[in-house]
């Protein structure tokens, strides 16, 4: 199991994290998971954020010409105390024993409860099915939900491993949701299109 | 869902047939028009024809402004969604679904598909149709069906009905290299297979009987070689006659005393007769009666004159009469006078179940094929007319005369709207199956023929057409127009057929059979060889 | 509400005036105080201060006596490329007067900041909620003087330094601890002996503390108001009686005058980027209580302004530790992000120490809560509740 956030704000629709490491939060668009008793609840990242711990504290420049990137934080060790990354998440379905419903849980996660990354198999048995595509069309936030979803299906395809008849199908379910915005739908299409494939004749 | 499926049905209606939107991974490629498609209703199963294509897009906006970029992926993705297709298919054909397991229910289904009389509901199911479904409406070959061929991307036999093909007259048509004479070919064999009639085949290009060398230098059996002494060869020409291995039966001779006055108009044109020569020969035969044209070939310019003093003929309209129709008297086969006991002779052979091929070796102009053809089917049916008047009488079996098939080529020239009245063909086409004669009817230009007759085609034979007054003509009277239009213009040239009409259930495109080695086995090809006497014996002797 | 930005407004444009118009003629005096600082012969100086305070005539300003030269500047040594800093900060969340319940808050912060290959901090507070009779009156037996006002301040910055005793960790490696303010804790001179006693007691063992672990403390005075070393230079000046001005006639006397305005930050404004001065001692008569935990103190320019940075005398004396110190601080100036700069372990120590308004409220709130639950209530005064209340 591997904690990556401690959830600091949740409602019915997703929840915000504190992640543990600064500055890397889960990748965006990636599947992450809330273990609630006995129910995993799913969700994918919608956005991530290092800002100030204090909220009136606001991050000023700190490099000069000899120190940047990287040696920023080695010059400044309080840095790692007074920054926070958060993470959100829109839910976008559950597993009870080991049933997948991709609809909003009953409950939304308990305030303070761990989050993890969705291990592989997890991730490819919530993948089969596609009607969480929906949720993810509907998450509204920073991040355009446009972005949201062709993130998680790049990071999806990747997970199982460079699967590109199941890209297909998304790509197709993609393209029913969307099909009265052309526009919409080829925003995501070029943001997931794998280019060129090596070997075989698709069908 | 079934794995050929097609997709599902979206609109429709009884009068202009069903809309199917195409599943995604479908593509129009996969369908051609006329293609036979099933549709599976919750009650009925619906045997259709593919009869347009459309693309669409679901987002209009889409096609003011297609993707400049879109690669393969984003095609694929995009295929079936936003960008889709229908198909228009239109039932032909239904079955009533019924439980497999009740005896009672397949009882009732003992007819087979029906006409169609409803439509299915939205979401009904296309799908390719497969052997299950060719059978149900097509049969199986044996017996009076007879594999033309098979559909486009399955091995299964479409078969003709021959009892139903022989009930009436039928066409064969198609444009010049569509293998129209290998079709016939086909045909005739089966019906000669079959038994279900007999053929009087008129060979005006010397295709039929003997063996010939295709376009691609192929060397294909004549009827005589694949069916042996069933088949008799006549001809007009003496020296074809005496060639070896290809043995003419009977040689004919066309007596001038057998040429009446309607052989003579239908050849107006081709030796140029004054609107004036009807009426000359009018007065001839008031006055000469059946040896008109003798006396008239006969007369000096004295006669001549002087029959135009008496009858009040008009003596430049006869002098250029006589003239015209000298030249029937100087072909090798014009006698002056003949019995019609050779022509009389083979219809007792067709009648023995015989069939016949009159080829025409060096006088095959057009005159002589028009002459000879309507002059010889004259005589055979007025001897079918006297039998079967005979038979309405005894009304003993053995005197119900056998179904003749009368096969010509160029038909347009028997059978254009203007001498369609006159000649003995387009009696017969008209006549139906008065007396048990129907004409096979072979051309490129069916546009050529009066749509009375075209309407008359029972069964119609069509490869590759393009013009659209053919398409037209070919289509005369026949139902569901639009859907089979698209299906003939989308005819590969040399080996695809639609084949519609009273022979088949439904109009269906096919691969033509090919006229091969295993064809002629199929057939039971002779290889007995020849003798005069077994000849002589199957003339007029015993069947 | 009632306050008249308006008025005040057109005030402010008198009061911009002024500045303006003075500004030139104070740079001049800045230049001759300078000028006059590198005359002085220390030596003179010392005797002359001494022979003052020796006296016991009261010098009327807190004047700075200096341990070396006046004019010397010195530049910081390297710096380990390991070392430590830790700086420290207190608030507190004053007694309610007008409450029944007497209690007060403090809360001391602390950064402790590791640079070098192992960079790392730790950065906490600690919170203590002082009722008991032993932290609410300095001599719990008598009550009689209550830590609230100037003492209160008194004890923050005690606790401020105290807490070093916890933090330092016992790992050697080149360690300083900066506070946030003076170690000199002159809001005490007018106390008793007693009291100064009292409160002192735990800065002094802090103090040393830190000379047995070897570790440099400075107290770090951004801004500082102080004019100990000008004043120094009017006790040079004068010829006569010290604060008879009215009745002074020497020459100098126009500068002398000026000198009472000018601040030791502008007066050592000559030093360079990173130089400090040399060390001085006090006159503030709370020194007297420290006994031999003296603190002097330094001018430092950090890059952005002069601040006064106040060392006790071990520090001051020994070269490896002043170094250090010197060194170190400049090295959190430099590190700092805003101008002038300031050391962030001080920065983060502040954040850590100090008290929102919305947790004070929430501390007052537990408590009216806790006593709830045992059947007690806050009582308040009128004006108190009046203040809250605000009804009309």
């Amino acid at each position: 199991m591997s904690r990556i956030g401690e959830i600091v704000e949740t409602m019915s629709t997703g929840f915000v994290a504190e992640s543990f490491e600064l500055n890397q939060p889960p990748a965006l668009g990636s599947l992450i998971l809330v273990q609630s008793g006995s129910i995993h609840l799913y969700a994918v990242v919608t956005y991530g954020r290092t800002a100030g711990l204090d909220p009136s504290r606001h991050a000023v420049r700190q490099g000069t010409d000899m120190v940047s990137d990287a040696a920023i934080y080695r010059e400044h060790p309080e840095l790692e105390h007074t920054l926070r990354t958060e993470f959100g998440a829109a839910l976008v379905g559950l597993a009870v024993d080991r049933v997948i419903r991709q609809h909003l849980p009953a409950q939304p996660p308990p305030l303070h409860y761990s989050v993890q990354t969705a291990p592989a198999d997890e991730v490819r048995r919530f993948t089969d099915q596609l009607q969480y595509l929906r949720l993810l069309l509907q998450t509204r936030g920073e991040v355009p939900s446009l972005q949201v979803l062709a993130a998680n299906l790049r990071e999806v395809f990747q997970q199982r491993g460079e699967d590109h008849d199941w890209l297909d199908r998304a790509a197709r379910e993609v393209a029913t949701l969307l099909k009265g915005d052309h526009e919409a739908l080829l925003t995501v299409l070029y943001a997931i299109d794998p280019g060129e494939q090596t070997g075989g004749a698709r069908p | 869902m079934s794995h050929n499926r097609l997709g599902a049905v979206v609109e429709g209606t009884f009068a202009d047939g069903l809309t199917v939107r195409l599943d995604p991974g479908t593509t129009t490629e996969q369908l051609r028009i006329g293609d036979f498609v099933v549709v599976e209703g919750a009650h009925n199963r619906y045997f259709s024809l593919v009869s347009d294509i459309h693309l669409k897009a679901a987002d209009p906006r889409l096609l003011a402004d297609p993707p400049r970029d879109a690669s393969a992926f984003v095609t694929r993705a995009m295929a079936g969604t936003s960008t889709y297709a229908t198909v228009q298919v239109r039932p032909m054909l239904m079955l009533e679904k019924v439980d497999e397991f009740d005896p009672r229910a397949l009882l009732g289904q003992q007819g087979g598909p029906q006409p169609v009389r409803t439509i299915p509901m939205h979401f009904a199911e296309l799908r390719t149709a497969d052997e299950l479904d060719f059978s149900t409406v097509f049969g199986h070959e044996g017996g009076v069906n007879f594999a033309m061929g098979a559909p486009l991307t399955m091995e299964i036999p479409i078969c003709l009905n021959l009892e139903r093909f022989v009930e009436r007259s039928n066409g064969i048509f198609g444009q010049s290299g569509t293998g129209k004479s290998f079709l016939a070919r086909l045909v005739i064999s089966g019906v000669i297979k079959s038994k279900a009639a007999v053929n009087l085949i008129f060979d005006m290009h010397d295709e039929y009987s003997f063996d010939k060398q295709t376009e691609d230098k192929r060397w294909v059996k004549g009827l005589r070689q694949v069916f042996g002494p069933q088949v008799l060869i006549y001809s007009l020409d003496e020296q074809v006659g005496r060639r070896a291995g290809r043995n003419v039966d009977v040689t004919l001779k066309v007596g001038l005393n057998q040429i009446e006055e309607p052989d003579i108009m239908l050849l107006t044109e081709e030796l140029n007769l004054r609107q004036t020569a009807e009426a000359s020969i009018g007065l001839l035969r008031d006055a000469f009666h059946e040896h008109w044209l003798l006396k008239l070939l006969e007369m000096t310019p004295e006669e001549l004159e002087g029959f135009c003093t008496s009858s009040g003929a008009h003596p430049a309209a006869l002098g250029s009469l006589q003239r015209n129709l000298k030249r029937l008297q100087r072909q090798e086969y014009i006698v002056s006078e003949a019995s019609f006991s050779a022509l009389d002779d083979m219809v007792e052979a067709l009648d023995r179940g015989k069939h016949v091929i009159l080829q025409f070796g060096r006088f095959n102009a057009v005159l002589d094929y028009l002459l000879v053809a309507n002059l010889v089917t004259r005589r055979v049916r007025q001897r079918y007319e006297d039998k079967m008047r005979r038979y309405e009488e005894t009304k003993a079996v053995a005197d119900k005369p056998r179904p003749l098939m009368i096969t010509i080529e160029e038909a347009h020239k028997f059978l254009n709207p203007a001498v369609a009245r006159q000649t003995t063909f387009g009696t017969i086409a008209r006549e139906m199956r008065k007396y048990n004669v129907t004409l096979l009817v072979i051309d490129q230009r069916p546009s050529g023929i009066d749509p009375e007759v075209m309407s008359q085609l029972g069964t119609r034979v069509s490869g590759k057409l393009t013009e659209e007054r053919d398409i037209d003509s070919v289509l005369t009277g026949v139902s569901n127009r639009g859907a089979l239009r698209g299906a003939l213009e989308s005819l590969d040239t040399r080996q695809q057929i639609l084949v519609m009409g009273h022979a088949v259930p439904m109009p269906i495109t096919v691969r033509t059979r090919p006229y091969d080695e295993a064809f002629y086995a199929a057939m039971g090809g002779h290889a007995r060889p020849h003798g005069t006497d077994s000849d002589v014996r199957d003339l007029f002797g015993e069947e | 509400m009632p306050l008249k930005l308006g008025h005040i407004s057109q005030q402010m444009y008198g009061m911009v005036q002024r500045i303006a118009d003075l500004t030139p003629e104070q740079e001049q005096f800045i230049a001759l105080a300078q000028a006059l600082l590198r005359s002085v012969d220390p030596d003179a100086l010392r005797q002359k201060l001494d022979a003052q305070l020796s006296q016991r005539r009261r010098i009327p300003w807190l004047v700075a006596t200096p341990r070396g030269s006046l004019c010397d500047s010195a530049s910081a040594p390297a710096l380990p490329s390991d070392y430590r800093v830790i700086g420290t900060d207190a608030s507190s969340m004053p007694p309610d007067r007008h409450s029944s319940v007497r209690y007060y808050v403090l809360n001391v912060g602390y950064a402790a900041i590791r640079y070098g290959s192992l960079p790392h901090a730790t950065l906490d507070s600690r919170s203590q909620l002082c009722f008991r009779d032993e932290e609410l009156y300095l001599f719990p037996e008598r009550r009689d003087v209550p830590v609230e006002g100037t003492l209160l301040g008194a004890r923050m910055e005690v606790e401020a330094v105290r807490i070093l005793r916890e933090v330092v960790p016992p790992v050697a490696m080149p360690t300083l601890a900066l506070r946030d303010g003076p170690l000199i804790l002159w809001t005490l001179q007018n106390e008793s002996t007693a009291v100064q006693e009292r409160l002192l007691d735990d800065l002094l063992e802090t103090l040393s503390f830190l000379r047995q672990a070897r570790v440099p403390v400075g107290g770090y005075i951004s801004f500082s108001d102080s004019h100990d070393v000008t004043n120094s230079l009017r006790v040079w000046l004068c010829q006569g009686q010290l604060n008879a001005c009215d009745h002074c006639d020497d020459p100098q006397r126009e500068l002398c005058l000026a000198l009472a305005k000018i601040h030791d930050r502008e007066l050592f404004g000559f030093l360079a980027d990173g130089e400090r001065s040399e060390l001085f001692s006090s006159s503030s008569q709370v020194l007297q209580a420290y006994g031999d935990q003296q603190v002097d103190f330094m001018y430092l320019n950090v890059g952005g302004e002069i601040a006064r940075i106040e060392v006790p005398r071990w520090v001051g004396s020994d070269a490896a530790l002043l170094g250090l110190l010197h060194a170190g601080t400049l090295d959190q100036c430099w590190r700092s992000s805003g101008f002038p700069p300031y050391p962030p372990a001080l920065q983060e120590a502040h954040e850590q120490a100090a008290i929102t308004p919305t947790e004070r409220g929430l501390v007052e709130e537990m408590l009216a809560r806790a006593l709830a639950r045992r059947g007690q209530r806050i009582l308040r005064s009128a004006k108190d509740d009046s203040k809250r209340r605000r009804g009309v």
